[in-house]
């Protein structure tokens, strides 16, 4: 079966996807395609989400209670289920946020590590 | 996982397909965005729409994946492996019957046998921390003691107040005495009934921790000031009362005296001897002449008080929390010993010291103490029928299996991993271990209580939580060995070639062959060890039933009475039997009657040492006479030969010269070569009487028993207990009499009931109910076994008959006669029983020794149980192959050979 692949890639995608959906939504509530257009212009184009793994993830926020999905109609007068980050899911986004800083903050410096007499 | 997400899966079960819909309208609705967006951009709409499918990426696996994240994967294969096993199950009707009924029939023997050990050996006492309980037992006795009651449970009072002060071992001792030997008339307003009522000491309820339904239980004072006051068993209240709540304050009469009822006991709670019959009603300690313990006379010198030599009290005792058996004897010992000999003056230094010890009300260690208990044999017996029944099974789906080959080859080169596959065929194993252990839950609640009534146990033996853990565990324990079978199917099967090959005949079927033989030779072996069983048992019940009792116990009525209130001397009392006597024996039907003072059959006796004209006959050792006070015409009544002499009269009366009836036994061993006539008994320096007669020798306790020397004594010149029986000798048959005498002894007073009346007949055959019992389980065991082997061996002759069918084919065509084949196929059948019998013959033998002290008047080795068992089991194997071998007689070479 063809699982193994797909598992590969979203160990790679898994927890920063749930972190741009969260981030996403702290905008305002959004729909599914709505969210997907979002983070490739926020990202200006760099990150180029696959549409389709985005629904999985939808699944676990609301299983997890950070998001909420309502239905809707769109600003063109079409239905869909809107999102909204909920008041652990922000927690959530804060919590995940420092960490993520943290992170880059580390990766960063062992990437460029500063000169030493250039030293702040 | 977390948690919180298994909560909301859970809240989402119910809207599993609204939610699965609504992602797909989601995804739906997304690609039409996009698309939209596309074609906004100046795509043509076929492109924008590809396009939007393109950014999208795989749409089902989008969805499943999404919808996959509201369920349980492992959930969701076996809810599908069960699915998949009731499907295959079903298609095979006939294999999933035989394989559910053949476990269910196994287990709930198991499941039956096992729940009635658990409620006469293992459960213990419904009471707080009945694991801190013991009963107290002595082992040897104190010189001049006199005891009553059961040998190794009696204890002196002093015993009883001596360790009850040990605190520091005992939180709680408490004693407990019956009213009678059996039980004694109660009369609340006008109906007199026989109730079985116990003398406790004040602590009873509160030291062993009985819970009550109603009311207040007796205090340490109740005891000191003997008050009147009753507390009854829940039964009795539900019996006699249908479980009146006023029934509080109401008047009980006991013997005739007021008793003001205080309490109901718990529900659960029938007394500390729940294998004997459960008590009706208790009392604290009396010191009345009219109460006395196990029905003395009022004019008896031993009470519960003040007969410091008298043993007849039942202690338990709750032991401190931390204070281990070892610790607790070392402890009570020399206290113990000291009161033992309390009013009898300072031990002889050659006496022996009597022993104090312990034993279990109920647990693993209970059930250590009665190993050579019937019903561990029983348990031997039901667990090998389930490992008979287990077997089968397994051949059953081992056979299933083989046949589906193909099914499973074609599965696998369709890419199912072996281990799902394997994991399917457990799943379809569970699924019959399971019908199979439900089935036999319902068919286990029936038969305890068919197991109940036969054992005669009154306590409650339907399956409780432990005998549902038991049963969970066997289930558990059959199905890792049926798990076994299809680990070999599942992993056998080849990849691929299998698919090509045409028909039954696989290469594994040659060893496969051989192991079916070995299987079939083992259940023959151990179904000859259950025949060669259950034959001895029989053999055993047989031998009981037809055994000489040495009176014609047929066509007796036998009933106890308790003279009324106002009888109060012994010579009140005499008069009162005499005109009880008067009253019956002229009764319509009555032939004769007669009184006695211990019910023959009863297992109580009465044993003294005796003196025969004036010495010892056995010089230094005691010589013991069991002896029994009887009314006129006793032999004549009971119909025991008189071999010399007379038998009692009316005119034996108290004033009259004292006299004695001894039996043979007596005679040969205490009067050797003399005519005993005219002989001198002596019982006591004031109990002198001469023998008058000679009675040939007859059962008494039970009748099991070996013959002792007997002396009968008339009635009238011995005191004793109150209570006395009647015997009736019937015209026809005795328990038509009852209601003529029920009428005539009610002119007495309205608290003259008759107490246990029955034919004297069912009493001597309550002697050996266990044995009964035992024959009739061992020979249900022992067709089930037969049975289940005879299905197996079928089974098993069957598959293989049906794949020589092309071999069985060529060997007619070739000039095999039908007879030639049918033998061929039988021939196989009898080696195997031949295996099996020179396995099962040395099986059986051990098997026959477990049983030993249950036998009677059969060896263990007995050559007629060992042959029909070995006919039984021959006969059952060419039966069970007979049908096969008949049919491949029947093939028809042309077809045989034209199959495949």
């Amino acid at each position: 079966m063809a699982k193994q692949p797909l598992q590969d890639r979203i160990e790679l995608v898994y927890g920063s996807l749930d972190m741009l959906i969260l981030r996403t939504l702290l905008w305002g509530p959004a729909h599914g395609h709505g969210i997907a257009q979002s983070i490739e212009r926020t990202s200006e184009e760099m990150l180029k989400v696959e549409h389709g793994s985005l629904y999985p993830a939808l699944q676990r926020l609301q299983q997890e209670g950070w998001i909420r999905g309502d239905w809707g109609v769109s600003k063109n007068n079409q239905r869909a289920k809107f999102y909204r980050l909920t008041a652990s899911g922000r927690r959530q986004l804060a919590a995940e946020t420092s960490r993520w800083e943290r992170f880059v903050q580390a990766v960063s410096s062992v990437m460029s590590p500063a000169e030493p007499e250039e030293g702040k | 996982m977390n948690w919180r997400r298994d909560l909301a899966k859970v809240g989402a079960l119910l809207r599993r397909r609204k939610l699965a819909d609504e992602i797909d309208e989601e995804v739906r609705i997304h690609l039409e965005m996009e698309a939209q967006e596309n074609r906004e951009r100046g795509m043509r709409p076929d492109e924008a729409h590809y396009a939007a499918l393109r950014r999208f990426g795989n749409v089902t696996q989008a969805q499943e994946q999404s919808r996959e994240m509201w369920g349980w994967p492992w959930l969701e294969t076996l809810l599908q492996d069960l699915r998949y096993g009731l499907r295959q199950l079903r298609r095979n009707p006939g294999f999933t019957a035989v394989a559910v009924l053949t476990l269910a029939l196994g287990i709930g023997a198991n499941t039956a046998v096992f729940s009635v050990m658990n409620a006469a050996l293992l459960r213990y006492l419904p009471v707080r921390n009945p694991q801190q309980l013991v009963y107290l037992h002595t082992r040897g006795s104190v010189p001049g003691a006199q005891g009553t009651g059961h040998y190794s449970y009696s204890f002196n009072l002093a015993s009883f107040r001596e360790l009850r002060a040990e605190h520091h071992v005992f939180s709680d001792l408490v004693a407990l005495v019956p009213l009678a030997f059996g039980k004694v008339p109660v009369r609340s307003g006008n109906e007199s009934e026989e109730v079985a009522v116990n003398m406790v000491s004040g602590n009873f309820f509160s030291g062993l921790g009985v819970r009550l339904a109603r009311g207040r239980a007796f205090t340490l004072e109740d005891e000191s000031r003997h008050s009147q006051v009753a507390v009854l068993s829940y039964g009795y209240w539900t019996r006699r009362f249908a479980r009146n709540p006023d029934v509080i304050g109401q008047t009980l009469y006991i013997k005739s005296v007021p008793f003001t009822v205080i309490g109901v006991a718990g529900h659960s709670f029938v007394g500390v001897e729940p294998r004997k019959s459960p008590t009706d009603v208790w009392i604290p300690f009396q010191s009345r002449a009219d109460l006395k313990p196990w029905g003395r006379s009022p004019e008896d010198k031993k009470g519960l008080y003040g007969s410091p030599n008298w043993w007849f009290l039942m202690m338990m005792g709750r032991l401190q929390p931390g204070v281990t058996w070892k610790q607790a004897i070392a402890q009570l010992q020399p206290v113990f010993q000291r009161a033992a000999y309390e009013g009898i003056g300072a031990p002889k230094p050659k006496d022996r010291m009597p022993e104090l010890y312990f034993s279990a009300t109920g647990g693993i260690q209970k059930l250590r103490e009665n190993h050579d208990s019937p019903f561990i044999v029983l348990m031997a017996m039901v667990a090998v029928v389930l490992l008979i029944a287990c077997i089968n099974v397994a051949t059953l789906l081992i056979a299933r299996n083989a046949a589906r080959e193909r099914e499973f080859t074609m599965r696998v080169a369709l890419g199912v991993s072996r281990r799902r596959l394997f994991h399917q065929l457990l799943t379809e194993g569970l699924l019959l271990v399971a019908m199979g252990s439900g089935l036999a839950w319902i068919f286990s609640l029936w038969a305890t209580r068919v197991l109940a009534a036969w054992s005669g146990l009154t306590v409650d033996v339907a399956p409780d939580s432990t005998v549902l853990v038991f049963t969970l565990a066997v289930a558990v324990v059959i199905s890792l060995v049926l798990g076994l079978a299809p680990l070999s199917s599942a992993w056998r099967v080849p990849s691929g070639l299998a698919l090509k090959r045409t028909g039954g005949a696989t290469s594994h079927g040659q060893s496969r062959c051989r192991k079916g033989q070995v299987i079939s030779a083992l259940q023959i072996a151990l179904c000859l060890t259950l025949l060669m069983g259950a034959g001895l048992l029989i053999r055993t019940l047989r031998n009981l039933e037809s055994t000489n009792l040495g009176f014609r116990a047929s066509g007796l009525l036998v009933f106890g009475i308790v003279p009324p209130q106002g009888v109060h001397t012994d010579a009140e009392r005499l008069h009162f039997w005499q005109m009880l006597l008067d009253r019956v024996r002229v009764l319509p039907g009555v032939e004769s009657a007669t009184l006695m003072g211990d019910r023959i059959g009863s297992g109580w006796s009465n044993d003294t040492y005796v003196r025969v004209d004036g010495v010892n006959p056995r010089g230094n050792q005691g010589s013991i006479v069991r002896w029994n006070r009887v009314g006129p015409d006793f032999l004549h009544v009971l119909g025991i030969p008189l071999l010399e002499g007379r038998d009692f009269t009316d005119a034996d009366s108290a004033t009259a010269p004292k006299v004695a009836i001894i039996n043979q036994t007596f005679a040969q061993r205490y009067l050797a070569g003399r005519n005993p006539i005219g002989h001198q008994v002596e019982v006591s320096k004031k109990h002198r009487l001469k023998v008058i007669g000679v009675a040939a020798d007859s059962k008494y306790t039970g009748v099991r028993e070996d013959q002792v020397p007997m002396a009968y004594f008339p009635y009238t010149q011995t005191s004793g207990g109150g209570t006395m029986t009647v015997e009736l000798r019937a015209v026809s048959n005795p328990l038509a009499l009852l209601p003529e005498v029920r009428r005539a002894v009610a002119t007495f007073g309205p608290d003259v009931p008759l107490l246990q009346p029955m034919t004297q007949q069912a009493q001597m055959e309550e002697t050996y109910a266990d044995e009964q019992m035992f024959a009739r389980l061992a020979m249900f065991f022992g067709l089930l076994a037969g049975l289940l082997v005879a299905t197996g061996l079928y089974g098993t002759v069957s598959y293989k008959v049906n794949r020589r069918t092309q071999e069985i084919g060529v060997r007619m065509a070739l000039g095999a006669q039908r007879r030639q084949v049918l033998w061929m196929v039988l021939r196989e059948s009898l080696v195997v029983t031949l295996a099996g019998a020179v396995i099962g013959l040395p099986l059986a033998l051990v098997g026959a020794r477990l049983l030993g002290s249950i036998l009677y008047g059969v060896r263990p080795t007995d050559v007629l149980s060992i042959g029909v068992a070995l006919i039984a089991v021959c006969a059952l194997t060419v039966a069970a192959s007979l049908v096969p071998a008949r049919r491949a007689a029947k093939v028809d070479p042309m077809v045989a050979l034209r199959y495949e």
